[in-house]
């Protein structure tokens, strides 16, 4: 009972890792211009499939990893370069429903390049601690073994160590470095501190770009513990979504708790019930909204409308 | 109503009542025709008819939409629930229960409106994003009910299947020209009331709510009790819709009121300019056929019929082409 609740909790540790990472893309565009960014969802399936597609060519996993993190921040830039930059004094109605519109087409774009059958990273060129099994004597390689007989692979503990070190990265990037204090500023009061001399639209795309790349990994995560789909942007996605509200949208540290709190939610919810996996992951999210707005970590602001 | 009984309305009015019998009669010109072998690859009157009776019924759920929408100008993007309240409600009542239609179609309707109304309790004080996803998610819920809980519907994953055709005094309605009218009055009606809520004090009401939420309250305007009259009036135009599709489609599954079907009524209601009733029409005209035109051209003039399966791609690049050249749409109305 116990050995099941520890490993359901390990797996919702992981899951949490994940969605954290996803979670910081929406909340980091969400601070600075207050757009649900609808396609961040499609960006991290993006990602998942140029890893796949690097590494099915024959690109060894530690090069299509950055590779990948550095083809979809381009992405990101580029959305926001032709669809975002041009709305940004448009209604906000209108920024939504671009957002929507870049998710359809880029999700069935995936769809036409890579049809919908649902992908996995091929296991032999993977790096060997991957691959972790228990041998028929009961011997356990490439995990942790745990108490009760399950097992922790080294795959999970690598996804949640990088998901960690990742975090702290994108800390020390926004607390210590130049552009991390102009996103603060840009976050706070955008006119003001383009009156100061920061490039706002610069900022803006440094923004989109680092959301993307961390989209990215998490992606990659996902399609090294399940399938490579052209939808799956659009469910962790939204659970993702929910993790970022659930923090309070526009803070980073609230993004990461959000995320741990969704995944260890979702994967309990699994046990109770498996159809509504995702949904419990909305249902956070509908009760936050609606109770407390702002989230956990959120300044109470009067109204976003 | 500006639009008076002119003589181009009458004949237009014509034209479409006159629809089923044009196309049925391509239908025996190609019979003809392709008796002696020179058949222009009509692709069969039942099968544009359906094409027909699809795009109305966008139509009409278009129509409904663009009250929320359009009108009180709230993004609604889960406006799918109540088409799939509408659908299952009507669907068990007269496949399990054995309900006849026309008492089906009113229950689906309250039904709609109850979770419409609601609804409104807890999303009546969100506006713009926060709105969108508690609608959002709000749909999705409704969508997983209905593919777990085989207690509450009787019907394992969602799944019903032959949901028998209304009739009266002895005649079904089953054919496909049946439906295209049965669909065109249900259609008529919602566009009728429609043009007299938009033309009404109710109306004025929803367009001040959408300008400005506070200048409307100042003025004396009620605005929960008016929001709350969009949502439950819109609700039950998805409802009607369901209740329609449930007959018409004789087997009903859950894929039918996915996410993308609110995301493809919006691109409706946005293509042809959110608060316009016409718009929201032609929009619904244009995208609710456009799936199946494409389909048909791909398969037949190009190599790559399976273009047509990523139609969503084209509707995507609409809606952001549309907000960045024409985010009033295509019928623009200036207020």
């Amino acid at each position: 009972m116990w050995a099941q609740i520890l490993e359901q909790l390990i797996n919702g540790l992981v899951l949490g890792g994940i969605y954290a990472l996803i979670a910081v893309g929406y909340t980091m565009v969400y601070g600075i211009i207050q757009l649900i960014n609808f396609a961040h969802g499609e960006i991290y399936m993006f990602g998942a499939y140029i890893a796949l597609m690097l590494i099915t060519v024959g690109t060894p996993f530690w090069i299509a990893l950055p590779l990948s993190m550095l083809l979809c921040a381009i992405l990101g830039m580029f959305i926001d370069f032709i669809a975002y930059k041009p709305l940004r004094n448009a209604p906000r109605l209108s920024a939504l429903i671009t957002a929507i519109g870049i998710s359809l087409a880029l999700q069935n774009l995936a769809r036409m390049i890579w049809s919908a059958r649902p992908r996995q990273f091929p296991s032999e060129v993977l790096p060997s601690f991957f691959l972790s099994e228990v041998t028929d004597t009961g011997k356990v390689i490439n995990a942790v073994p745990l108490p009760g007989g399950g097992i922790l692979p080294f795959r999970d503990v690598f996804i949640f160590l990088l998901a960690v070190v990742l975090m702290i990265v994108l800390n020390m990037l926004i607390y210590l470095t130049k552009i991390g204090k102009a996103m603060r500023a840009c976050a706070q009061n955008q006119v003001a501190s383009n009156l100061m001399g920061i490039k706002t639209n610069q900022v803006i795309a440094a923004t989109f770009a680092i959301g993307s790349a961390l989209g990215a990994v998490a992606g990659i995560m996902v399609g090294l513990s399940e399938v490579v789909t052209p939808t799956m942007g659009y469910y962790k996605g939204v659970a993702a979504f929910a993790a970022a509200v659930l923090g309070g949208i526009g803070s980073i540290s609230g993004a990461i708790i959000g995320g741990i709190v969704i995944g260890i939610a979702e994967v309990f919810g699994a046990d109770i019930h498996s159809g509504y996996r995702i949904a419990f992951a909305y249902i956070i999210m509908i009760l936050v909204i609606l109770i407390r707005p702002s989230g956990i970590f959120g300044k109470a602001t009067s109204k976003r409308a | 109503m500006r639009d008076k009984l002119t003589p181009r309305n009458i004949i237009l009015c014509l034209c479409v009542c006159s629809l089923p019998l044009l196309i049925y009669g391509i239908d025996g010109i190609e019979k003809f025709l392709s008796s002696y072998r020179i058949g222009f690859g009509w692709p069969g009157g039942d099968y544009v008819i359906r094409i027909l009776v699809r795009a109305c019924l966008y139509m009409l759920l278009a129509v409904g939409l663009n009250i929320v929408c359009g009108f009180t100008g709230l993004l609604d993007l889960g406006y799918v629930a109540f088409y799939l309240i509408g659908g299952y409600t009507a669907g068990i009542l007269m496949q399990r229960l054995g309900v006849p239609y026309w008492f089906a179609l009113p229950i689906a309707m309250a039904h709609g409106t109850i979770w419409g109304l609601l609804r409104g309790i807890p999303t009546l004080r969100l506006t713009g994003d926060y709105f969108a996803i508690v609608t959002f998610g709000f749909a999705e819920l409704f969508f997983r009910i209905i593919r777990n809980e085989q207690w509450l519907t009787g019907i394992p994953n969602g799944q019903l299947r032959g949901i028998p055709a209304p009739s009266i005094f002895g005649i079904t309605f089953d054919q496909n020209w049946h439906n295209y009218y049965h669909i065109l009055i249900l259609l008529i009606l919602v566009v009728f009331l429609n043009y007299r809520l938009q033309n009404s004090r109710v109306g004025r009401a929803w367009v001040a709510i959408r300008e400005d939420e506070q200048a409307a309250e100042s003025m004396g305007i009620n605005v929960g009790r008016y929001k709350s009259l969009a949502f439950a009036v819109s609700a039950a135009i998805g409802a009607i819709g369901g209740a329609f599709i449930a007959q018409f489609q004789v087997n009903i599954s859950a894929p039918f009121f996915e996410f993308w079907e609110s995301i493809l009524i919006l691109c409706m209601v946005v293509l042809g300019g959110m608060g316009s009733i016409r718009g929201a029409m032609l929009g619904a005209a244009i995208l609710g056929s456009l799936g199946e035109i494409l389909r048909e051209v791909l398969t037949r003039f190009t190599d790559f019929p399976e273009l047509a399966g990523s139609r969503y791609l084209i509707f995507g690049i609409i809606l952001i082409l549309l907000m960045r050249f024409r985010p009033g749409g295509l019928i623009y109305k200036k207020t």
